[in-house]
């Protein structure tokens, strides 16, 4: 546990020293806003509204890849990856700090990517604001959940860039299906559907267990 | 690539392969009779007075996506047995499954929209098990890309057996998506019904049986294969 709070702590300083993850995801995610506004040219208001949790997750999950691939990418300088496999105690907890580091560094990215979509598409937010953090804080689990355990994989293969997206893209497909589904419910004003929150939460039980347990064979050098 | 196989002395073959081997000699036999009986089946089976010829599709399809699923059910345990147990025959076979599986998968991808064409009157829709289907094809695509972009290491046999357990998890949890949502499928669930014509049962029989037995012909050819490209230094699973 000790060893999940100090890869945490130090993924959040090195991120506050540096600022070049979260700078680079919102950038991309701010692009992805204005690309959307021409790929759909003409749309009215209400029919955006119906797009925007999906564009809002299209963007989250791409942004989020840059982030991951970058979180592990960084263990590879001087060779940190081995130092971190060659800790003692259970390498778990080493996988439980990444990804909650990757967790909040995503989250803060993705709030403020809902901000700039409410006032680019004039979608007002607001009254949708908890149940949207809900859904959005649950999918995040899983994409952090089965994106750091495929980044520390993709990072050590010759084609980083390349494997992330092919890996862990199929693999999220459940989280997108429920949280698209409870953050369109959030955005039209109604109460998220129990069944979204329910997939999620398995997803993410999941996700973390076979991460937790599988972060072992990863790292074992 | 060698300094890390230590931990295995099950050198390949292993006893297992070995009798894998003389087994597949045996099943080359029987699924060679088994085709020509399948194939005379098929063309002698009775037209479909709805679908007309199309329908005969039913006597590849559905026997394809047995041996896709399977393939994948496959590689997902035996990459388990190999991290729990260390046992490079069983990455040997998960390599060899994945590979069958996604052709087998591939397969029924291409003659799924052929008979959805010709009945449904369009050559894709997104139907329950299509899409199930169509993203699991996907995850042992990635599984096998992951394989070739890493290159034949011990490394890789632990991450692409990590990789082939997650593919595992996903079918019940994409089939679990699709009942929570309850996605309209166009796909029959009745096959088992009894709702096949008369004289249809027994190619359908034939199918399932030769393509089954095609499919284990596949990965034990495969798995041979993969076990003395490992003997001679340049197989996937280490060394």
């Amino acid at each position: 546990m000790n060893v999940a709070l100090a890869i945490l702590w130090k993924d959040l300083v090195s991120e506050w020293r540096a600022r070049d993850r979260v700078v680079a995801m919102l950038i991309f995610s701010i692009l992805m806003a204005v690309v959307f506004h021409f790929a759909l040219p003409g749309s009215r208001p209400e029919e955006l509204q119906a797009l925007t949790p999906g564009l809002l997750w299209t963007a989250y999950i791409f942004a989020a890849l840059l982030g991951l691939n970058r979180s592990l990418a960084l263990e590879l300088d001087n060779d940190a990856l081995a130092g971190l496999a060659l800790a003692p105690g259970n390498r778990g907890w080493i996988f439980l700090g990444k990804a909650t580091a990757n967790w909040i560094l995503i989250s803060l990215v993705q709030a403020i990517t809902a901000l700039i979509f409410a006032i680019f598409y004039g979608v007002d937010l607001v009254p949708a604001l908890p149940g949207l953090a809900l859904v959005v804080g649950l999918g995040t689990v899983g994409i952090c959940a089965a994106g750091t355990l495929l980044a520390t994989m993709a990072v050590r293969t010759g084609f980083r860039e390349v494997l992330l997206p092919v890996l862990l893209l199929p693999a999220l497909f459940p989280v997108l299906a429920g949280a698209v589904e409870g953050s369109l419910a959030a955005v039209q004003g109604g109460s998220i559907p129990f069944e979204s929150l329910q997939l999620l939460i398995v997803v993410d039980g999941v996700y973390l267990v076979v991460a937790f347990l599988g972060f072992d064979y990863v790292l074992d050098e | 690539m060698s300094k890390n196989s230590s931990h295995s002395e099950l050198g390949p073959p292993s006893a297992l392969e070995r009798r894998v081997s003389t087994w597949r000699r045996t099943l080359g036999i029987v699924l060679a009779l088994c085709s020509i009986a399948y194939g005379w089946a098929v063309i002698t089976a009775p037209i479909d007075s709805m679908q007309g010829i199309i329908q005969k599709i039913l006597y590849v399809h559905p026997p394809l996506a047995y041996g896709a699923y399977l393939g994948f059910v496959i590689t997902g345990i035996a990459g388990m047995i190999f991290l729990g147990r260390g046992r490079e025959d069983m990455d040997r076979l998960a390599i060899a499954s994945a590979e069958v599986g996604v052709i087998f998968c591939t397969l029924m991808l291409i003659t799924g929209p052929i008979w959805a064409r010709g009945t449904w009157g369009v050559w894709w829709s997104w139907d329950a098990r299509l899409t199930v289907t169509l993203l699991l094809w996907f995850v042992y695509l990635a599984y096998l890309l992951l394989r070739s972009f890493s290159g034949p290491s011990p490394r890789t046999a632990r991450f692409a057996a990590i990789y082939g357990v997650l593919g595992l998890v996903l079918i019940p949890l994409n089939y679990y998506v699709i009942e929570i949502f309850g996605s309209r499928s166009m796909h029959p669930e009745n096959l088992q019904g009894g709702s096949l014509g008369d004289g249809m049962g027994l190619p359908f029989l034939l199918g399932n049986i030769t393509l089954g037995l095609a499919f284990l012909y596949l990965v034990f050819l495969r798995w041979e294969v993969e076990s003395q490209r490992t003997a001679a230094g340049e197989g996937s699973s280490a060394r």
